[in-house]
């Protein structure tokens, strides 16, 4: 196959950033609109939900083998302190102990992410780490840990955004000199002249929005087992990324690439916080190389919950200018986030208020602070999930001041182009999205007197109807391979270097190979979640995995099937084009005779296996690839509790053609339920005198339960997306959370007459509101 | 979690025996769990050794006695309560009580006798704080992150009392029954449960050889009516931020006995005595009860974040009273 290298761009997270890829051959044409499915876009079960449901399914944490030792971490149990002296010969002396390391023993061990050692005497953060134990057994390490004696000089802290950025503030690290990221904040991002625009405005507003930093609490902690064996490292992950984490594995024990191996094949959630190997991960392969014995280091739930990331918090105060009819003049917004000890970027907060709607004066300043609190991750659409809500709250209370109707606002406000290159979108579906959601939730009667009064106005319920829009990439991108194997017993086997997180990717990735290569789902096998295939693929996050793995799939299978019509053409000593293949048996087009299952001609080659390539070609350039959405909500707040009670949701999302509806209906309703966890329920709380994590557990820190979760009204629009990629597919892992928590604070906001400004609306914030705010019209 | 020697009895007899041996609560019993393994992880609790008294059978039993009184083994779980079809007709503010406590799982597990021994849910207590309940000097609670601290003052703790189930037994002037090697006692719930002292850092009195076998509720109590009402930060598997338990009977017309009593607002159960003396002798009206209420939450001295716990336990008393005397309806 001819080969090429390309520049092409990719959007991670609201970054692009120019990409050289190889690729060999050409991709297939783009399904179109009218293209026949026999597999694809069907209703399907997981391929592997009996694995999962019976628990045959083996996860990272269920890794076990001959000899492996358990490892526990001794935390912080200060927010800033020095390890003034730490003795481990008690700890040493518990049965079962085979090691501890610490900053005493093991300093020179250096996290390549961050280039610092693993192991510091200065403790940044409440949970950061101390020392590792690695004993026989899961208790002997726990027990040993609490054996360990420590001495701790305390020093001072700051957990408080605005305080660590005020002058004089104590320093989060005192080898760090600034308590910012780096010298780039604040970030300000200017079209046109916001001030002026503010000061001619015929109306202007000014709202806030406070959300708290939200744990991602997966299931399946995050951590690892190692096994090394002389010469190789092979590591089982609970990682979002196969070849990220070898990267890692292999920098930090200063190993070549090619001796280390790393298997994901099932993983418990990671939600954007599992992108590399963790440092626990890397903590097992250290300590697998040094006891030449295999070592699994899974995080405890309470150190999942002080050392795994965090959606971080942010403060967000916006300020809108408009015309009397509604048209947006100006939008100023100004965001501080508290990014952790160690935070190196900080989430795309203003990201919606740089291109959601149409406007000339933008101005967005990004503030970020370093404290002494756990360092931020990823959390499923970092940051738009806050700058959703911030703005959309923002555009109901400039609409109550206009007297306008919120969604008619936002329609007169709508953005044609993407501004910030101004240049044209790919497709933009929002507008059908507002239409086909009003209509489900029944915008109209909002205000309906029956509707808002369930009780009558002297009840204590109040409804109320709210909506938020949501954007984002979701294209993804190359690079992205693909190996198909056509088996001499008429079977199939699809090899990528992708790991199913969760989404259904192997289901869906079975799906397109079955669909292409004319064989029923049973028999086509997706392999995946290994390095040592070479078969590289992205990390998945970002929503880019379908977009990027799902053509290179495609192409591999459309590549094996050309070879198989070939071959058996050969063999039957007819024309390979007038063949067809369906349900993995032959049939002449010209005469409409059957000719047998393909195994009856593959078995005739001596073992030959019809192996075929295929990658993911470059992205479309001049033009913006984004899904866009919205949610509405409804809700009913009890007055005399202050108790927050989702009726219903509407969700209608343009993520492109639908490959599974079940697996997509899934995604949506995971991410609608997290977003409902964080504008009701979800907040990590600190002390702030004592720099403490209050809630680093399951019971006080509430996710919501099966009881908080409303009626979801999925709306599958459908629509492939043809410029995106040759599937039509856009990514739909982020589209779903994005919108939740800004259409329930809409909906509060109406039940109530009041804008909301701090997340998450727990019953104390509502009985506070309802005796404080004043009263919107 | 630290060693420990476990053994198994089929009685309360040879339970209160092993005790004996059991040098200053080195020994603990362990039933359900649910609060005992929580408390042995965090290092909260270390005993050398852990009596099993499950086997016990006739700890567990639900009893309506020929003069109308119940009686209730402490083994009972809170399940049991929940399915049980005659205290949801007889006594269904004994079954509301319990229908939203913790989960399935832990209702599956969890005992009556176990649940009136639970611990502070304080996070203060729970975490890696030198705190008072735990010998400490210093309640962090009343200066920290307070959102579900009490809002009454009791002595040097503000940690508000978790059970849903116990306010309800106290409406119904309950008694515990409680054996120990010099034989058996019974004390009332209400004093059962007791706020922690300087010298007794616990929420309930019981001598580490002794172990509660039985509670009772006099037939007077059940003669009358009543709900539990209970408000949460998730609509599952929350402690209570307020509870309500109200009884009232109410004989031609007028409240001839009214109980009301507030989980989650004080140390232990707290008992709002001059709401219910408003109430007795009167006819019931919504005026009432709301003046019933205000009295209800009178002398409460909030702390910086759980301000919100006034007009809540306010709210949920109006409503809990109405309720009892089938008054409540969504316009009230």
């Amino acid at each position: 196959m001819p080969i090429r290298i390309v520049t092409t761009h990719l959007e991670f997270e609201g970054q692009v950033e120019e990409v050289r890829v190889v690729l060999e051959g050409e991709e297939p044409p783009a399904w179109g609109p009218d293209t026949p499915f026999q597999v694809v876009g069907k209703p399907t079960a997981r391929v592997d939900a009996r694995e999962r449901v019976t628990g045959a399914a083996e996860y990272s944490y269920d890794v076990q083998l001959p000899g492996m030792l358990t490892a526990a971490g001794l935390r912080s149990p200060h927010p800033h302190a020095r390890i003034s002296r730490l003795d481990a010969s008690s700890a040493l002396a518990v049965p079962g102990v085979r090691a501890v390391y610490s900053h005493l023993n093991a300093g020179d061990f250096i996290n390549p992410s961050s280039g610092k050692p693993v192991f510091g005497n200065e403790l940044l953060y409440h949970g950061d780490l101390v020392a590792l134990v690695v004993a026989e057994t899961p208790e002997q390490a726990r027990e040993a840990t609490r054996a360990i004696d420590v001495a701790y000089e305390p020093l001072p802290f700051v957990t408080a955004p605005d305080a660590a950025l005020a002058a004089n503030a104590p320093m989060v690290n005192t080898a760090v000199p600034s308590n910012t990221i780096s010298d780039e904040y604040p970030q300000v991002y200017q079209r046109g002249d916001v001030e002026a625009a503010l000061a001619q405005a015929e109306v202007t507003i000014e709202t806030r929005m406070e959300t708290p930093a939200a744990l991602h609490n997966s299931l399946e902690t995050h951590g690892g087992a190692a096994s090394w064996d002389g010469s190789r490292l092979t590591v089982w992950s609970s990682t979002q990324g196969v070849f990220g984490a070898r990267q890692q594995a292999a920098a930090a024990l200063g190993l070549p690439m090619t001796a280390v191996q790393v298997i994901t094949q099932y993983m418990g959630g990671g939600f954007g916080s599992k992108l590399g190997v963790h440092r626990s991960g890397l903590l097992a392969a250290y300590a697998s190389r040094q006891l030449g014995l295999p070592v699994k280091y899974m995080l405890d739930r309470t150190e999942e919950n002080l050392d795994a990331g965090n959606r971080p918090p942010s403060v967000q105060a916006y300020r809108l200018g408009a015309a009397k009819d509604g048209t947006l003049a100006a939008l100023d917004l100004a965001v501080i986030h508290n990014v952790g000890a160690n935070g190196l970027w900080s989430s795309p907060v203003a990201l919606p208020a740089k291109e959601l709607y149409q406007c000339a004066n933008v101005r967005t300043t990004d503030r970020a602070a370093r404290t002494n609190l756990g360092t931020l991750a990823a959390f499923r659409a970092p940051g738009v999930v806050e700058g959703i809500a911030g703005l959309e709250v923002a555009i109901d209370a400039l609409a109550t001041e206009l007297g306008m109707d919120s969604l008619e606002l936002r329609r007169k406000n709508f953005a044609e182009r993407y501004q910030l290159l101004d240049r044209p979108y790919a497709r933009k579906m929002l507008l059908d999205c507002y239409r086909i959601g009003a209509e489900r939730i029944g915008w109209e009667t909002r205000d309906a007197e029956e509707r808002r009064y369930p009780g009558g106005r002297s009840g204590h319920l109040r409804r109320g109807i709210g909506m938020a829009s949501q954007l984002w990439g979701g294209d993804g991108g190359p690079p992205a391979q693909a190996i198909a194997k056509l088996l001499p017993d008429g079977t199939a086997v699809i090899i990528t270097g992708t790991q199913d997180i969760g989404t259904g990717t192997r289901t869906v990735l079975a799906q397109i190979a079955a669909e292409e290569l004319g064989y029923p789902l049973e028999r086509v096998r997706v392999e995946l979640g290994e390095t040592a295939h070479g078969v590289f693929s992205p990390m998945s996050g970002g929503s880019m995995t379908l977009a990027s793995v799902g053509p290179a799939v495609r192409m591999a299978a459309v590549e094996a099937r050309k070879e198989l019509t070939e071959v058996i053409g050969q063999l039957a000593e007819a024309p390979a084009d007038a063949l067809d293949i369906r349900n993995a048996t032959v049939f002449n087009r010209e005469t409409g005779a059957e000719m047998g299952g393909v195994s009856t001609y593959l078995e005739q080659l001596g073992g030959h296996e019809i192996t075929a390539k295929g990658m993911r070609g470059p992205n479309a350039e001049d033009v913006t690839v984004r899904t866009f959405g919205a949610q509405f909500a409804e809700v009913e707040v009890d007055i005399g509790t202050g108790a927050v009670r989702v009726v219903r949701i509407v969700a209608v999302h343009d993520c492109g053609r639908i490959i599974n509806p079940l697996t997509y209906s899934s995604q949506i309703e995971g991410g609608i339920i997290q977003g409902l966890g964080f504008a009701l329920t979800e907040q990590r709380i600190v002390d702030e005198r004592l720099g403490m994590v209050m809630n680093p557990n399951l019971g006080d820190y509430k996710a919501p339960t099966i009881r908080d979760i409303p009626q979801i009204d999925i709306v599958l629009l459908n629509e492939p997306n043809v410029v995106a990629n040759t599937l039509g597919v856009l990514g739909a892992g982020e589209p779903p959370i994005i919108p939740t928590p800004g259409a329930i604070a809409n909906a509060v906001g109406h039940a109530l007459g009041k804008t909301v400004t701090r997340l998450p609306l727990t019953p104390d914030r509502v009985l506070d509101m309802l005796s404080t705010t004043t009263e919107r019209s | 979690m630290r060693p420990f020697e476990h053994l198994t009895v089929q009685a309360a007899d040879e339970a209160i025996q092993a005790l004996a041996g059991g040098d200053g609560g080195n020994t603990r019993l362990i039933a359900g769990g649910t609060d005992l393994l929580p408390l042995l992880k965090d290092g909260l609790v270390n005993p050398g050794r852990l009596i099993d008294i499950k086997p016990a059978r006739a700890l567990r039993h639900l009893t309506f006695d020929a003069d109308g009184s119940l009686r209730i083994g402490a083994l009972t779980t809170l399940a049991e309560i929940e399915r049980s079809s005659q205290l949801a007709e007889r006594l269904p503010l004994l079954r509301q009580s319990v229908v939203d406590a913790a989960t399935p799982q832990l209702r599956a597990m969890a005992t009556v006798g176990g649940n009136l021994l639970q611990r502070s849910r304080c996070w203060y207590f729970r975490g890696p704080f030198d705190c008072w309940l735990k010998g400490g000097t210093v309640c962090y609670m009343r200066d920290g992150e307070n959102k579900y601290a009490a809002i009454f003052d009791q002595g040097p703790c503000r940690s508000a009392h978790p059970s849903d189930l116990a306010p309800a037994l106290v409406a119904l002037d309950a008694t515990v029954s409680i054996s120990g090697p010099a034989g058996s006692r019974t004390t009332p719930v209400a004093e059962f449960l007791a706020p922690p002292t300087n010298d007794e850092r616990v929420e309930y009195r019981l001598r580490p050889d002794e172990m509660v076998t039985e509670i009772r509720i006099p037939a007077e109590a059940i003669a009358g009516h009543g709900v539990y009402l209970k408000a949460m930060d998730r609509r599952a598997w929350a402690f209570a931020l307020v509870g309500a338990a109200a009884q009232v009977t109410i004989l031609d017309g007028k409240v001839a006995r009214a109980r009301l009593v507030f989980s989650a607002v004080a140390n232990v159960p707290w008992r709002a005595t001059a709401a219910e003396a408003l109430l007795v002798g009167q006819t019931l009206t919504p005026d009432l009860a709301a003046q019933a209420a205000d009295a209800a939450i009178a002398g409460a001295s909030p702390l910086a974040h759980n301000g919100y716990k006034v007009p809540l336990a306010r709210e949920l008393a109006r409503r809990a009273i109405l309720a009892a005397a089938n008054l409540w309806t969504e316009t009230n």
